[in-house]
């Protein structure tokens, strides 16, 4: 069956004179992307302010009274209606289990969950589907290479590059790797500009470097990497190189091929799509060179009592039935984003990111963590803060039960980079393509009143 | 879109009445408390010594406590009145704020020394980096300080939610559960497990887990 599947597309939106909820749903529930109308946004009107409609949970007073905002995107991000609908869908018409059964509804299930992986290969260009493997999480699909590749292809003495700033998912599946194996972890450390230190990172590699795991996009200090340069450089003395994409996958265009990434991860919950769902994007002969993750059925052959014979990739890595309804959730998600095109995304989300930046610097004693943002230097549109003298957490408590601001308050998971900047926790506001500029202007109102008020008590 | 931005917050200096907890009460340090000699008492509460009020009991202490913040609807209320508690908690110098007395699962850093005084109750002293944290156990500590071993073992979290306050409660009461951010509860099983240590430890038993730094 030939798939529509769109293309890294970059859409224009609906005139936004027809702002009606039913049309702006109709739309972005459509699943064949070049079937739908070519309008232009105007200034007036944001893509925050022409997507809110499609996000009902967005539309909420928290604690009976307090209009919800909700900047906590970095954790997790919200559903449109036609992700939630084709999750109904799923599960109302053609529910079935996949790649086994003969019937109608199997072959449907299959169809659709095999699609949702086209799609995903195509959202990231990857050259084939193969290439994906459908994971719960992004947590998981690094455990697959820990285990997988991690297990077999280290030895003592080898070592794996990573970041101060690396997710705890992205650190702990690698340190017990290297318990096993004998295998050195390394740690880059940030430069004066608080971003990792890529002179650093070339002086690092060596021939003993077997794998560099690194972020695209810090979920703390915002910093957007070079992750084509950083391959590169880790390809010239024959390391690997696995991606951690979940901040960068929702937010903007990422190509692997273009990066030319061994491996790339992300999580569906942070792309607009259900939890649950992930995937580990590998270069085919990667794949096909690695032993199985988890066993059990759909990753085999055949099974014997004495042993048993697997699978290609993907397959061999997706033991048991998938989460089929979520993978086709993911595709949805896919759909959507790319109805909207990720390149307006990216650019909608510079512009909030900026706008986020300059209001949170008026905050008195405020710092920022990360980059400062300059013409050479962008940051993702989230920022770590911390005010003198008042706990995050003290600050979050009270944008959240006063004012419906949610932000995130602790470590973020990220305690090694929290323990190098010298904090034990700080406070996080993360933004995305359905956030306004007013929702900016309400986080900032709500923090200057915080922060007096608790410098009063104090 | 026009935005009313107007403040819904009063950061007038704060009261400077204590909380209700110690009305008609000069305001004591826990730690500047005397028992006094030739009474028998079975729990304490802090009390100027010119006016010797009814010792209450953690029952009484707990309702009045709920019945406070109950009479307190907004949320600015209820996190000012927290952070009145804050600032008649002495806290823990130095020496006290250190890795073995810190209170696992906080969200904040929250440091709690519990020892067992000469007559076999319970004393709570506690930190933390976080005012609101701080005014936690403040109300915890003006609970269960100079409780009986039993009544802190048997004191549930479940008590604690009708006051309605802090991260994850809701208006309607919901429960805060096992959200890692949920102060009261990893406060309030520290207590439960470093007392439950000492009781054995004085009836000459081991405590699997037990790790007295006291």
């Amino acid at each position: 069956m030939e798939a529509v599947v769109p293309k890294l597309a970059s859409f224009n939106l609906l005139n936004p004179k027809s702002k009606s909820k039913s049309a702006i749903r109709r739309f972005s529930s459509a699943l064949c992307v070049s079937s739908s109308p070519s309008v232009t946004s105007t200034d007036s009107v944001s893509l925050g302010h022409i997507t809110r409609p499609d996000f009902p949970i967005l539309h909420q007073e928290v604690y009976g009274s307090k209009k919800l905002v909700y900047l906590d995107n970095a954790a997790t991000s919200q559903k449109p209606i036609a992700v939630l609908k084709a999750l109904q869908n799923y599960y109302e018409a053609y529910n079935s289990n996949v790649h086994r059964g003969i019937h109608f509804l199997s072959a449907k299930a299959t169809d659709e969950y095999e699609l949702a992986r086209k799609k995903v290969a195509a959202f990231i260009n990857a050259s084939d589907s193969g290439e994906i493997v459908f994971t719960k999480n992004a947590t998981e699909a690094i455990n697959l290479v820990a285990y997988s590749w991690g297990l077999s292809n280290l030895k003592s003495g080898d070592e794996v590059i990573l970041t101060v700033a690396e997710h705890h998912s992205a650190i702990v599946p690698w340190q017990l790797v290297a318990q096993k194996t004998g295998a050195n972890l390394k740690f880059l450390n940030l430069n004066d500009d608080e971003s990792p230190d890529l002179d650093k990172l070339k002086e690092m590699l060596s021939r003993k470097t077997k794998l560099v795991v690194i972020h695209h996009i810090s979920n703390m200090l915002a910093s957007i990497l070079p992750i084509e340069e950083i391959v590169h450089w880790s390809h010239d003395v024959g390391a690997k190189v696995l991606v951690d994409a979940c901040q960068s996958v929702p937010h903007m265009v990422v190509d692997v091929q273009g990066l030319d990434a061994d491996f790339l991860v992300a999580s569906s919950h942070k792309m607009c799509g259900p939890t649950g769902i992930g995937f580990l994007f590998g270069k085919s002969d990667l794949l096909s060179a690695m032993p199985p993750f988890l066993g059990g059925g759909e990753m085999i052959s055949d099974v014997f009592l004495d042993h048993s014979t697997f699978a290609d990739p993907p397959s061999r890595f997706e033991a048991g039935t998938p989460a089929i309804g979520e993978a086709i959730g993911l595709g949805a998600a896919i759909d959507y984003l790319s109805t909207i095109g990720m390149q307006k995304i990216h650019a909608y989300e510079m512009e909030l990111a900026k706008y986020l930046y300059e209001n949170l610097l008026s905050i008195p004693n405020i710092r920022i963590y990360g980059p400062k943002p300059s013409e050479h230097v962008q940051r993702a549109a989230l920022c770590s803060f911390n005010v003198e003298n008042i706990h995050p957490t003290d600050i979050a408590t009270l944008l959240d039960q006063q004012y419906g601001v949610a932000i995130r308050s602790g470590h973020h998971c990220a305690q090694p980079l929290h323990r190098y900047l010298g904090v034990n926790a700080s406070a996080r506001a993360s933004l995305h393509f359905y956030n306004t500029k007013e929702d900016v202007d309400e986080f900032i109102h709500a923090l200057n009143e915080t922060v007096s008020f608790f410098n009063v008590f104090k | 879109m026009s935005l009313k931005l107007s403040s819904t917050l009063n950061t007038s200096r704060r009261s400077f009445s204590p909380p209700l907890f110690f009305s008609n009460v000069k305001r004591t340090p826990i730690s500047n408390i005397r028992i006094p000699r030739n009474r028998s008492v079975k729990s304490f509460t802090c009390v100027h010594e010119r006016n010797p009020e009814p010792i209450a009991t953690t029952s009484t202490k707990l309702q009045l406590l709920v019945s406070e913040f109950d009479s307190l609807t907004e949320p600015i209320d209820r996190v000012k009145r927290l952070l009145d508690y804050a600032a008649v908690l002495p806290g823990l110098d130095e020496s006290g704020r250190v890795q073995a007395k810190k209170v696992a699962g906080c969200a904040t850093q929250v440091w709690l020394e519990v020892v067992m005084d000469e007559r076999g109750r319970m004393r709570f002293r506690a930190d933390s980096d976080s005012e609101i944290s701080k005014g936690f156990c403040s109300c915890l500590i003006m609970v269960l300080d100079g409780a009986e071993p039993e009544e802190v073992l048997g004191f549930k979290t479940e008590d604690l939610t009708e006051m309605n306050v802090g991260v994850g409660v809701s208006h309607v009461g919901i429960k805060a559960g096992a959200s890692r951010v949920n102060t009261w509860q990893n406060v309030l099983l520290a207590m439960q497990k470093r007392t439950r240590c000492l009781v054995m430890k004085r009836e000459g038993k081991v405590f699997a887990g037990c790790n007295c730094f006291n």
